[in-house]
């Protein structure tokens, strides 16, 4: 990171406990977080947690380097996508923003920037909640006795198979399905075992035929 | 817990041009955020990693895998592995006796309990900016625009940066 914060950044680094991992959440999770899959109150939780310890922060910043790759590496093989879901070119440091000059040339190359950029780009991946969210939707019921529990979500048109995660509210994973050729799951005995009388989250990622994945947002589930 | 997995990697190897692109970017990432003891372990930590991804079982799938589900595994092993070596780490340096361990921070950070006491919205915006996250990116996580995302991480730096000055935040 460069700009006007990493004075800051230095002593967030310097300051964080070097704790054991012992409690720190699965790193799926973090990714899970970065990729917008998760709402507002987890990924907060999981921010404030990597707050309070070096490994977790560590863990995040690998994170925005391995996710920047991932999506120019996306970008390369999606015509038209743009490489990094970076800033866009007309991005300023926030500190000259009080800047008045600065702020108009800002506003000039904003003008520029709209009146030139190009036409709408592809969205990447599997950026669950970023674009692809209405395109699968849970259709079984959110609150279901806990006996006959079955999650079940609609058609993606092309998809190849299905995969689909089971967490807890605490988002650790107690089940992944891969390669699910229909659109339900029944939930597996050990998971309502576990999360009897509680809730669950859960989401489905389509794979679709050149590999790309379209993924859902995540849904609750409540069994009684 | 370790997650109960109903099946892997389907049918089709990893294309090996993706894993090396995968490898040198972690074992950058690795050189770039670890302290040096790890980070010197970089190629050997990264590789190992990479081996127990590809080692995984096959399982009921024959689905073909996208380059995105490949990334974030890669992800995930390698940041398991860290903790791996650490733990290894931690017990070889209890083994000792009575060796004392490095000191670490000050126990109470005054930018931390500064951080700590910014809004929800701007703590968890300033601290993924902190944690090297652009504008942008911060936008994806949070659910925001960009445009809200650079007012909630501006607004919390200024925040921030008036605590630690005295004044409020």
């Amino acid at each position: 990171m460069t700009g006007p914060s990493d004075d800051l950044a230095q002593r967030f680094r310097a300051a964080l406990p070097d704790t054991s991992d012992g409690d720190c959440p699965p790193a799926d999770a973090s990714w899970a977080a970065a990729a917008g899959e998760l709402p507002f109150e987890r990924v907060r939780a999981l921010v404030d947690h990597a707050a309070t310890c070096a490994r977790c922060a560590e863990a995040w910043r690998i994170l925005a380097d391995v996710r920047r790759a991932a999506a120019a590496d996306a970008a390369e093989t999606v015509p038209g996508a743009r490489p990094v879901p970076g800033p866009a070119p007309v991005r300023l440091p926030l500190r000259t923003r009080t800047l008045v000059p600065l702020a108009l040339s800002a506003m000039a190359a904003v003008g520029l920037w709209v009146m030139l950029r190009p036409p709408p780009l592809h969205p990447l991946p599997v950026e669950r909640g970023s674009g692809n969210t209405a395109a699968v939707r849970a259709e079984s019921p959110e609150v279901q006795p806990a006996r006959d529990a079955m999650l079940r979500w609609s058609e993606v048109p092309g998809a190849t198979s299905y995969n689909v995660t089971v967490l807890t509210p605490d988002l650790i994973v107690l089940h992944q399905a891969v390669g699910i050729s229909g659109r339900q799951l029944p939930l597996p005995e050990s998971v309502r075992q576990r999360a009897a009388g509680g809730g669950l989250l859960w989401n489905v990622d389509a794979v679709m035929p050149d590999g790309r994945t379209v993924a859902s947002p995540t849904f609750e589930l409540r069994l009684r | 817990m370790t997650p109960t997995r109903g099946g892997d990697s389907g049918s089709q190897d990893p294309d090996p041009d993706s894993i090396e692109r995968i490898r040198q970017v972690l074992i950058r990432a690795v050189e770039r955020h670890c302290p040096p003891a790890l980070a010197a372990q970089r190629e050997d930590l990264v590789q190992m990693a990479l081996v127990r991804l590809l080692e995984r079982p096959r399982g009921e799938g024959s689905n073909p895998r996208g380059a995105s589900y490949l990334w974030r595994v890669a992800y995930t092993v390698v940041i398991d592995e860290i903790r791996r070596v650490r733990r290894q780490q931690r017990q070889a340096e209890q083994l000792p006796e009575g060796e004392q361990r490095t000191p670490g921070p000050e126990a109470r950070s005054e930018l931390l309990e500064c951080l700590g006491a910014l809004q929800d919205r701007r703590r968890t915006a300033v601290t993924l900016h902190l944690e090297g996250f652009r504008t942008a990116e911060v936008a994806t996580a949070l659910g925001w625009t960009e445009k809200q995302a650079e007012n909630l991480v501006y607004r919390g730096l200024a925040d921030l940066r008036a605590c630690l000055e005295g004044g409020d935040t």
